[in-house]
């Protein structure tokens, strides 16, 4: 027993003595955002402005900007929809481990194709990135989780151009998660600017093809529309303090839009990040939340588009009728069904890595390469643990 | 008529294997069907299929909470999922060089060897072979339903040897079974009802 649970067991104590007077506070602060999202619900361009003054004191500003839709509006489920391809992509990886006997990263990106309604039997493409040797080096020093992450998200959002290609009529490309790429985030390296350059180029032509693209985001835990609302009560000395401003702090958008009726979305909100100078025009960053439930217990997703989605009724109907249609396959636990069967497509488990680890050594051992060593931390983790007699 | 190729080895030992292959493939084997594992140097190994399992996992049992399940839905679960169906299958027989033995094979079949369901050429060159000295590995296995096995096994062969002008081969495949079971009345009673079943059902 490694957990000192006396001390875990005192502090649960204490947690559980201020719980009640802790959810009041954030009940009224709830109810405050209640009130602030009506008062401002119809007052887009007086938010716009304030948004501009607000990223005058902090370029890295996250929030919702509102279109022409009011800030409490809601579209319920669409018809059904015309026949469309669906596609999305999901993508794992495998970190370098310089704690392993052998240094190499691994992204596998997943693909499924599925046309609903026509009983057609999906397709599925999978696409396997394996690096070792000088490619593991991103200038000097070896690449991080992060930029394998990178590369990931790039891969996958690569893959799915490359896959619609195959396919006419409208197609439905989803990614789970934000449709920004992430990453590197801290000082906005080289290779960040990169990776961003590289997905605009993708964005294009996905623009070319009027693709219906969206990430969605479930389980969100941002409060981008509520940071809207902190905004619009900020004073101009709140302003040049914005940073630190935070009248609803632990309020997120989930709450805000839990009342949202089963299969309706939010209104399409614009996204306004630090990314925003490269996400512009037709590729500007937009966004909307879903209550994905078929029943009274909401279950909310965020779904990013690009502009050419948000300003367009048809393709914005189309995704929104699609993904309920998804989620509703899913029963109980409403998910897109074509996202969770790409993430069962590209997971790399533990049996598939130590699979690769067997092949690479081999290769490597046929060539009269030397292997290295597991490190002597690992090789001591790696020790198995008692077992019951 | 060839045979057809219907999955690869799972798991294997002398006395039986079990195959898997997509659920697609459903509508080949059978309970009953006569599989060969067609190994190298002109050596064969043949099973009689005893069970058939399909297996589930986590999505499967969420997806069947739903009302309505659209035919993609089941045609991607199906075809495009790993979820391979698995045949439990006891060793009857071995073929070298083109002679049969109703003998437990020398040495079993390896993982991933191709699994064939046998054409009615093999299904009538394998039970012909001999004098069925092959059923006795289906009633050494006390807990199959060996009266449902050898309903099913007699049936398809049967067809098969009347096709090729051999009507005479269930009844000697009759007696031989009343021969071996004569010391055991219940399992006898069991396996020429579910046979008179079959003769019903046809």
């Amino acid at each position: 027993m490694s957990v000192s649970f006396q001390q875990v067991l005192n502090k649960i104590q204490s947690i559980t003595s201020t719980i009640k007077e802790d959810q009041e506070k954030l009940n009224l602060r709830r109810q405050f955002a209640v009130k602030l999202w009506k008062k401002h619900a119809d007052e887009c361009d007086f938010l716009i402005r304030k948004v501009e003054a607000a990223k005058e004191n902090d370029p890295l500003l996250r929030c919702a900007i509102p279109t022409d839709e009011h800030l409490d509006h809601f579209n319920l489920l669409p018809p059904v929809i015309a026949s469309c391809t669906l596609i999305a992509a999901d993508g794992s990886q495998v970190n370098p481990d310089r704690h392993s006997a052998i240094l190499y990263s691994l992204v596998n990106i997943g693909l499924i194709v599925m046309k609903p309604g026509t009983g057609e039997t999906s397709k599925i493409y999978t696409f396997s990135d394996l690096k070792h040797g000088e490619e593991l080096y991103a200038d000097s020093s070896l690449i991080s989780a992060d930029l394998v992450s990178l590369q990931r998200d790039l891969a996958e959002r690569h893959k799915l151009l490359e896959v619609s290609n195959e396919y006419q009529g409208t197609i439905l490309a989803l990614t789970d998660g934000p449709l920004e790429v992430w990453g590197l985030r801290q000082g906005f390296s080289e290779s960040y600017r990169r990776a961003l350059e590289t997905h605009i180029k993708v964005l294009d032509e996905m623009f070319k093809k009027e693709m219906v693209l969206a990430g969605v985001v479930d389980k969100p835990g941002a409060n981008l529309v509520v940071r809207l609302l902190e905004i619009a009560e900020a004073q101009e000395d709140d302003l040049k303090n914005i940073k630190s401003y935070s009248l609803l702090r632990r309020v997120d958008d989930r709450w805000l839009f839990r009342t949202l009726p089963p299969g309706a979305r939010s209104a399409v909100f614009g996204l306004q990040s630090s990314a925003s100078t490269y996400y512009k025009g037709t590729h500007a960053l937009h966004f909307f939340y879903l209550n994905t439930s078929a029943d009274d217990h909401p279950n909310i997703v965020r779904v990013e588009i690009p502009a050419w989605v948000a300003s367009d009724k048809e393709k914005l109907n189309m995704l929104h009728a699609s993904l309920i249609e998804q989620c509703r396959i899913m029963g109980i636990k409403p998910y897109p069904y074509i996202l969770h069967r790409a993430h069962e497509v590209a997971v790399v488990t533990y049996e598939d890595k130590v699979y690769v680890e067997q092949l690479l050594s081999h290769e490597l051992l046929n060539a009269q390469v030397e292997l290295g060593e597991i490190s002597s931390k690992k090789s001591a983790k790696d020790l198995p643990g008692r077992s019951r007699p | 008529m060839d045979s057809i190729k219907i999955g690869y080895m799972l798991r294997s030992g002398i006395t039986g294997f079990v195959a898997g292959c997509p659920v697609s493939q459903m509508s080949l084997p059978s309970l009953g069907a006569l599989l060969s594992v067609p190994l190298a140097d002109d050596y064969n190994i043949f099973g009689i299929i005893y069970d058939i399992n399909i297996a589930d996992d986590g999505l499967i049992k969420q997806l069947v909470t739903v009302d309505n399940i659209s035919a993609d839905v089941i045609r991607d679960n199906r075809e495009r999922r790993i979820i391979p169906m698995e045949m439990s299958v006891v060793t009857v027989g071995w073929e070298k060089n083109g002679i049969v033995s109703h003998l437990l094979p020398p040495k079993p079949p390896l993982s991933l060897d191709i699994i064939q369901l046998c054409s009615d050429e093999d299904l009538i060159r394998f039970t012909d072979a001999g004098n069925f000295g092959y059923f006795r590995h289906i009633l050494r296995n006390k807990d199959l339903p060996i009266g449902e096995i050898f309903a099913a096994h007699i049936q398809q062969a049967r067809r098969a040897h009347m096709l090729n002008g051999n009507p005479a081969w269930w009844e000697k495949a009759t007696r031989e079974l009343i021969t071996l079971l004569r010391d055991d009345y219940s399992t006898l009673m069991e396996v020429l009802s579910t046979l008179g079943d079959t003769e019903t059902g046809e």
